[in-house]
């Protein structure tokens, strides 16, 4: 027992003496994931608005409503409108300052109403590709509105647009009153088509799984299982680091149980793998709000797991012929477990066939477990079924790993 | 055991690998503070074993015990009475020289004050005192041998396995370690020690097992041993010759004794040989042999080696 704890201090203090060993195995998962979440738009951020400047040189009243309902909130919020003078808007452009320029010319509203030809300029920045397009589908819905206003009230509003009758300053209360009373009828007509619309488009989507969870979440447990790969990797590598060093035969040599000395290595690989989960799990349920409630469990499955993987490895690596062959055979394994146990991508964003595959991997079946205490999801009986598991797992790794160092590896 | 009886006893060992037979009915005993020396070339059996006796290796047949303890049934105890210094460095090069004599101490037992105390004691007779905290990588190779030596006693072992520990090592380190070794013994440690180095064996070991391929060819002290020679000094002569008709050509020497034959060298044993070198290449040349070089060598463990064998330790 206390041979245990003076390997297991023996390997602490190894490891932290090569802390680049571990900025590695830590720092290559936290690039990947700070670089798919900004990919992807990390847990959400602002929503994406459309900034447009209108050059309004008509200045009348229907190129004022045209301005208004750019920007209403029908409009949906995309969409954010600044007058602007033409120069000014045209140099703001020029430096990718807006995402487009409208320009209304003089005379808009009077070619409008009298039926002539008039035309609305839009000027687009090329370096945006989605928010133009939204801008010009908006501003061709409110073109079409206003061509069947100008149907249905055009002749009114083209008298409106003349002005009053030469000898009056003023329309009189009559006319007035008359175009009012057609409008309110037009609208009253109108109502039962437009609100509450006749036809209701009801939509519905498929639910994904993992919709509602941020790109953030779905990766919290990625990189952190990315991490443990790495650190699994490196770690198993040991075993032939002490074997080329000799230093393994020294152990055999010893009155110590071998036994004891891979339990004391793997003890210390768990304290990394507890440190590592510890930073990552801390960082992740601060930066995304979770609850701490499930924190603790969170914190010992990702260890225990952690340390199956370590196990797994190096049971993996004592039964190849070098430790070239090692850590080519290792690596060969922990890249596709990566990909497809769903560190590289989340499961949510595979193909179902192949996120069925990966969750059957040891990292991606303890990687869905992880999102499920994490949620809250993982009720204690399963939770304590699957630690149990992992633990046994453990046991029977320690014990094919003793009886091949004991039988070969040591003395090979 | 009594104390003056065997620390080591090694009976009927043998190890095979496949085919190989590494160790074959290899039989010996050791004393306390004996220095016993197993002599032969690469390859001829020593390290494998000194892996046997240290639990390293099981062994194929025969038996080994250490103080009584059997190496096979009753391992951890034997284990624990013995010290093993490998021919490589076994060192955790990140940790410093105390780091590892703590590391290493604990593995057999030792703990707390009387630790740090044979720690201590190692650390100055290694002469490693004053660089024990450095990490080991950053010693000197002559300092990581005695570092490694220093390893091997830390917990104070009543036997103790060196194998090959002065190959490669600088002069200087050379002298250091064999007095390390002698300082052992004189203690009252038995010493295993493994080489081919003849002239160390000749000045270090009290008894000695010449080994070649695998078996004991000769066993004993170093005057013993030379017996074996009869005083006769070794004649070596290379050349082209019919190894047939050798013996034909010496039989007018009597006192040469042809020891080896081949195409292109043969070896005699002679008393006085330098004086009989001239009837002897006299001999050689009127059969039609062409000689090229001659060398005479006094009795020695090289001598005698080759008597045995009749080939260089160093082939």
């Amino acid at each position: 027992m206390r041979f245990i704890w003076t390997t297991f201090r023996k390997d602490w203090r190894r490891r932290w003496r090569n802390p680049l060993e571990i900025l590695v195995w830590v720092g290559i998962p936290l690039i990947v994931g700070l670089l798919i979440v900004l990919a992807f738009g990390g847990k959400g951020g602002p929503r994406p608005q459309a900034h447009v400047l209108v050059a309004d040189q008509d200045d009348s009243f229907l190129s004022g409503l045209l301005v208004g309902a750019l920007s209403q909130e029908a409009a949906g919020g995309f969409i954010r409108a600044e007058p602007v003078e033409e120069a000014e808007g045209r140099a703001r452009m020029e430096k990718g300052g807006a995402t487009a320029l409208v320009l209304i010319p003089k005379g808009f509203s009077q070619a409008v109403l009298r039926e002539e030809p008039a035309s609305l300029a839009l000027v687009t920045n090329p370096s945006e590709r989605i928010l133009p397009g939204m801008v010009e589908e908006g501003l061709s819905i409110l073109v079409d509105g206003s061509f069947y206003v100008q149907r249905l009230i055009g002749e009114d509003l083209r008298r409106f647009a003349d002005g009053p009758p030469a000898a009056a300053d003023t329309f009189d209360d009559e006319t007035i009153a008359a175009f009012s009373a057609k409008v309110n009828r037009l609208a009253a007509e109108l109502k039962g088509y437009l609100s509450p619309p006749i036809l209701r488009l009801e939509t519905s989507v498929d639910r994904k799984e993992g919709d509602g969870l941020s790109p953030g979440f779905l990766l919290l447990p990625s990189i952190l299982f990315m991490a443990i790969l790495f650190m699994a990797q490196g770690l198993s590598d040991d075993v032939w680091e002490e074997k080329t060093r000799r230093t393994l035969r020294r152990v055999v040599c010893s009155p110590q149980p071998v036994s004891a000395f891979l339990l004391g290595k793997t003890l210390a690989s768990a304290a990394l793998v507890f440190i590592v989960s510890l930073v990552a799990l801390s960082a992740g349920y601060g930066y995304l709000r979770l609850s701490p409630a499930t924190f603790p469990a969170a914190l010992v499955w990702a260890t225990l797991s952690g340390t199956m993987l370590v196990a797994a490895m190096t049971a993996l690596q004592l039964f190849v012929s070098s430790q070239r062959a090692g850590n080519i055979v290792s690596l060969a394994i922990v890249f596709p477990l990566m990909m497809a146990g769903g560190s590289f991508f989340p499961f949510e964003s595979m193909p179902s066939w192949l996120s069925a595959i990966g969750k059957r991997t040891p990292n991606g079946w303890a990687l869905e477990k992880l999102k499920e205490i994490v949620l809250g999801r993982a009720d204690a009986s399963g939770f304590a079924a699957s630690l149990a598991m992992v633990a046994a797992v453990i046991a029977l790794l320690l014990w094919i790993s003793s009886k091949r160092l004991n039988h070969g590896f040591a003395q090979d | 055991m009594t104390e003056t009886g065997p620390m080591i006893e090694v009976e009927n060992l043998k190890k095979q690998y496949g085919d190989l037979v590494a160790v074959d009915d290899v039989t010996f005993r050791s004393k306390p503070g004996e220095i016993f020396g197993l002599l032969g070339p690469n390859g001829a059996g020593k390290s494998t074993t000194i892996g046997c006796i240290s639990g390293l290796l099981r062994p194929g047949a025969g038996r080994i015990r250490v103080m009584g303890y059997d190496v096979v049934t009753e391992g951890p105890a034997s284990r624990r009475r013995l010290g093993v210094v490998p021919q490589e460095l076994a060192l955790y090069e990140d940790l410093s020289t105390r780091e590892n004599l703590m590391y290493w101490g604990a593995a057999y037992g030792l703990r707390g004050t009387r630790l740090k105390q044979r720690v201590d004691a190692v650390l100055s007779v290694a002469g490693l005192a004053d660089r024990a905290r450095e990490p080991v990588r950053k010693l000197s190779g002559g300092l990581k041998r005695r570092a490694n030596f220093a390893c091997g006693i830390v917990h104070e072992p009543a036997a103790l396995l060196l194998d090959e520990p002065t190959v490669g090592v600088d002069p200087q380190t050379r002298v250091r370690l064999l007095e390390l070794v002698r300082e052992q013994a004189a203690g009252g440690a038995t010493v295993i020690y493994t080489t081919h180095y003849m002239e160390e064996a000749e000045k270090l070991c009290d008894r000695l097992a010449v080994i070649d391929r695998g078996k004991i060819i000769a066993q004993g002290t170093l005057p013993e041993l030379r017996s074996i020679l009869g005083e006769r000094d070794v004649v070596r002569v290379t050349g082209r010759f019919d190894p047939l008709g050798v013996p034909e050509a010496l039989r007018s020497l009597p006192d040469a004794e042809l020891v080896h034959a081949a195409d292109d060298v043969i070896t005699l044993a002679a008393p006085e040989a330098s004086k009989k070198l001239s009837d002897i290449l006299r001999n050689l040349a009127a059969a039609g042999f062409e000689v090229r070089e001659t060398t005479i060598t006094q009795p020695s463990l090289e001598s005698l080696f080759i008597k045995l064998t009749g080939k260089e330790l160093r082939d």
